[in-house]
């Protein structure tokens, strides 16, 4: 090869070159763009509530004792409150409505759990010690599936729980505003 | 070129048998063939990214 033709020939994949990297600049600028676009007009983030609460009294008094699990209307706030722990979502079927900004609170006494809602986008991990929080809509009714995707044990496979999502109709607070899974 | 011949001090200016004027239309080609290639690699991904993004994870509603 003689030199002239080499050094032309660098000249053009140096071209190539600049021009992919300015290709791949505007990519990643307009992915992380749109992240960022529909982060703040869709209030859509990453789960990131920093809370801390004793794992040895979780179920003895406090949020997390028996008699506040579920889901519970307050105010026109609903909330629920699940306990994640080996190998077991206690309570096992959680109403939530359709439609309505719901908070989902998660506490484990034990080990690191995770959960998902099939269907949704809510995905947490769930760390003794912590209090995961998160806050979602429910867009479709029916029947969700929720099992624990961290492995925790040799129960692992078995931890799972419902959650029902409810209608306007069908979603009916009792005296105290509480909630509980339809019969069907 | 036999193996006993010592290289040339310059590279450019060994002797081969290669056709300049072909070399230089290959050589022309091959840089819009190599991007032509990551870029359709590349468009494929993202087109698969974006449809996920927009007809996936969008309409399964808010999280925070």
């Amino acid at each position: 090869m003689s030199e002239g033709l080499h050094r032309t020939h660098e000249g053009r994949v140096l071209g190539t070159e600049l021009l992919w990297a300015f290709g791949v600049g505007v990519l990643v600028t307009a992915t992380l763009s749109m992240i960022v676009f529909t982060a703040l007009t869709r209030d859509i983030n990453p789960p990131s509530n920093v809370e801390r609460v004793d794992p040895k009294t979780l179920h003895l008094s406090g949020e997390f004792a028996e008699q506040n699990l579920g889901t519970v209307v307050a105010d026109g706030t609903v909330t629920a409150r699940i306990i994640a722990t080996q190998f077991m979502f206690a309570p096992h079927c959680i109403a939530l409505p359709q439609g309505r900004p719901v908070t989902l609170r998660f506490a484990s006494p034990d080990v690191i759990h995770g959960i998902l809602i099939t269907g949704t986008n809510v995905n947490t991990m769930v760390v003794p010690g912590y209090v995961a929080q998160v806050l979602t809509e429910f867009t479709r009714g029916g029947e969700l599936l929720m099992p624990c995707h961290e492995y925790c044990g040799l129960g692992h496979s078995e931890m799972w729980a419902n959650v029902q999502v409810l209608s306007a109709a069908e979603f009916k607070p009792d005296r105290d505003g509480r909630v509980t899974c339809a019969q069907r | 070129m036999p193996v006993d011949q010592p290289l040339a001090a310059n590279p450019f200016e060994e002797h081969d048998d290669i056709d300049e004027a072909a070399l230089a239309a290959v050589l022309r080609i091959v840089p819009l063939g190599a991007a032509m290639l990551a870029g359709s690699a590349v468009a494929l991904l993202v087109l698969g990214y974006l449809a996920i993004y927009l007809f996936v994870f969008l309409p399964r509603g808010v999280v925070g």
